[in-house]
């Protein structure tokens, strides 16, 4: 039997062949950058467009909208390829002290939720996750959130040309989120 | 807890290490410091308009800091004088007033108890609200940013910071003024809180070192820094007032965290500024207007101003901080470079910087290697350029030459242990009047 892949209109859940590429796609990449594999990463599985971004969000009241003062959105990460590729060129400088000895980090990604994006050919795409990080020999910290992707082929390889990272900390509770999700 | 002139010797170079970890000298902190002296809480750009308010601490009191009807500002202990709830569980927004969710009781924004349920059937109208407001703090504010202090003796703010008010005058005081951007960042370092405050006011030695991976990769004025090979001590400046804060300047650097387009930008700015300082603050403020800063506000506001980075390091025990970062802007710049100001910010010193990252592992490994009881016996050392501090005819307090140095940051620690001593404002050390600053 086979079956036939055919673009859906925007919001549409994707057919389960791109399901299952997509999802690999993610666990593919978690693991290169579980394995530090940062130019690969980002030669071969970002596009050259992709906006990267983890905003914070404040702890405010439901009822209460109202905008206050300069408050803007503040990003800890509001990438593109070129920032990006700047912090990966400070893993080669050999002076990044904190992540020598190296830093073990794993990835885990779940609930991957796929549908197809107004802009045909490419998809929105949900994830949680969890980070575990191990430093030295006993620091270690979890950090849990949600990821909106934007995921497009590029030569007939899904690429990733967005994501949003949702921590579900709004207190950071580690020294900092030098990582990528 | 080891007599304070132990803790603290030749003028502030020495420090016992158990300052950084023993939970005594945590506590004297909260009652000599941080119940005593200014603290930062807001600033007027964060909270505009009536009811708008921020959720802070000072210690680790949680404080309301809220926007009044006149204009006015108050601030309050967020505990509720009933049975002691926090009355509000946002970090911030637009309130008309606080309602306690334990048995309904509602204080408005200036902290005072409105409304009691049944006040007339269960207390039979038999309660003295007005005695019942929350626990007011007091308030005040230096050019939009706003401080607290739980200590009615303490001076007014403008006297608390001292010779320091003539230095930030530089920025602070442009036409328009800085304002603040948020949210801030929040973050936890495991680490005492004057790990980070010594290395803002002070610590340029660490910058070529610590940050040699990001000045690589960010390239621009400080690269050359880069591994502590190429320094002189012309460059810059260390300045100290007797009220304990202080800064180090490096000349002309104000954009050099900002490489590219938005360096250039900034640079325009400072530029098309400069005559403007020049003519309302003379030109040694200047100069400062145009150099990049490392500064504390004692004891725990810190901020560089050119990479325009503003934080503050809330104590959370002896061993924890919580950090909120904002980014720091004139209000008269366009708003596009504000917002690369913010961006690079965001980008060095935020919670996924690149210069952040590596301060917070050196910050909690200082504090944490104390643990050992024999490691906590010993001292730490700051004797860089000791002796070479001179007065000056125009700057207040103490300056010295070169901004790797330590004389900002052995004036910090005299000053904690000249409060740590729990010695009356009337006989703490104030800076002396220049004919700069009167
Ligand atoms: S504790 Fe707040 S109303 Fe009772
Ligand atoms: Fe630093």
């Amino acid at each position: 039997m086979s079956v036939k892949i055919q673009q859906q209109a925007a919001g549409d859940v994707v057919d389960h062949i791109t399901h299952f590429e997509v999802a690999s796609f993610l666990t593919r990449e978690a693991r290169a950058l579980d394995e530090e594999r940062y130019h690969e990463w980002l030669d071969q599985m970002l596009t050259q467009d992709i906006v990267y971004q983890l905003p914070t969000e404040e702890v405010r009241y439901r009822r209460d909208k109202k905008v206050i003062g300069t408050a803007q959105t503040t990003y800890l990460y509001n990438d593109n390829h070129a920032v990006l590729s700047m912090r990966v060129a400070r893993f080669d400088t050999g002076f990044l002290w904190a992540e020598d000895p190296p830093v073990r980090i794993r990835r885990y990604i779940s609930n991957v939720d796929a549908m197809w994006a107004e802009v045909p050919g490419e998809v929105d795409v949900w994830s949680n996750f969890i980070v575990y990080r191990s430093r030295g020999q006993r620091d270690d910290s979890t950090m849990y959130g949600r990821r909106k992707d934007k995921l497009r082929k590029v030569d007939g390889q899904w690429r990733l040309a967005g994501r949003v990272i949702t921590l579900d900390q709004r207190v950071i509770l580690d020294k900092n989120v030098h990582c990528f999700f | 807890m080891k007599p304070i002139n132990e803790l603290i010797q030749q003028d502030g170079a020495i420090q016992d290490r158990s300052i950084y970890w023993d939970e005594d000298i945590y506590q004297k902190e909260m009652e000599h410091i941080f119940a005593r002296c200014w603290l930062f809480l807001t600033h007027d750009s964060v909270i505009p308009e009536t009811g708008d308010y921020q959720v802070t601490t000072m210690g680790e009191d949680n404080v309301i800091v809220a926007r009044q009807k006149d204009g006015g500002l108050k601030a309050f202990v967020n505990s509720c004088t009933h049975r002691g709830n926090y009355v509000c569980f946002s970090e911030g927004g637009n309130a008309r007033s606080f309602v306690c969710p334990y048995h309904g009781w509602a204080f408005g924004i200036d902290g005072e108890l409105d409304d009691v349920p049944l006040e007339e059937q269960a207390y039979f109208n038999d309660i003295d609200k007005q005695s019942l407001g929350l626990q007011q703090v007091r308030v005040e504010s230096y050019k939009g940013f706003i401080f607290g202090t739980f200590d009615l003796d303490a001076p007014s703010l403008v006297d608390y910071l001292g010779g320091m008010a003539w230095y930030i005058d530089s920025f602070m005081d442009v036409p328009g003024g800085m304002e603040l951007i948020g949210p801030p960042m929040k973050s936890i370092l495991n680490c005492n809180w004057k790990n980070p405050s010594e290395n803002f006011i002070g610590d340029g030695y660490h910058v070529g070192w610590a940050h040699a991976s990001a000045l690589e990769i960010a390239g621009g004025a400080l690269e050359s820094m880069k591994g502590l090979n190429d320094y002189s001590p012309d460059s810059g400046l260390q300045v100290t007032v007797p009220e304990g804060h202080g800064f180090g300047v490096i000349w002309d650097a104000a954009a050099a965290l900002h490489p590219g387009p938005p360096g250039i930008a900034y640079q325009k700015w400072l530029d098309q500024r400069s005559p403007i300082v020049r003519e309302k603050l003379g030109k040694t403020r200047e100069k400062f207007y145009n150099g990049h800063w490392d500064a504390t506000i004692f004891p725990n506001c810190s901020f560089l101003y050119g990479t325009n980075t503003f934080k503050v390091w809330q104590p959370r025990g002896p061993r924890q901080i919580e950090v909120f970062t904002w980014t720091l802007v004139e209000k008269e710049m366009p708003e596009e470079l504000q917002q690369m100001i913010h961006a690079d910010n965001m980008l060095t010193f935020g919670t996924a910087g690149i210069l952040e990252s590596d301060d917070g592992e050196n910050f909690e490994n200082c504090t944490h290697a104390n643990r050992g009881f024999a490691t906590r016996q010993g001292r730490v050392y700051l004797g860089m350029a000791r002796g070479r501090e001179r007065t000056d005819a125009e700057m207040p307090g103490l300056v010295s030459d070169g901004w790797v140095n330590e004389t900002s940051t052995r004036g910090m620690y005299r000053r904690w242990a000249e409060l740590m001593q729990g010695t009356p404002w009337a006989k703490l050390s104030v800076t002396a009047k220049t004919d700069a600053y009167k």
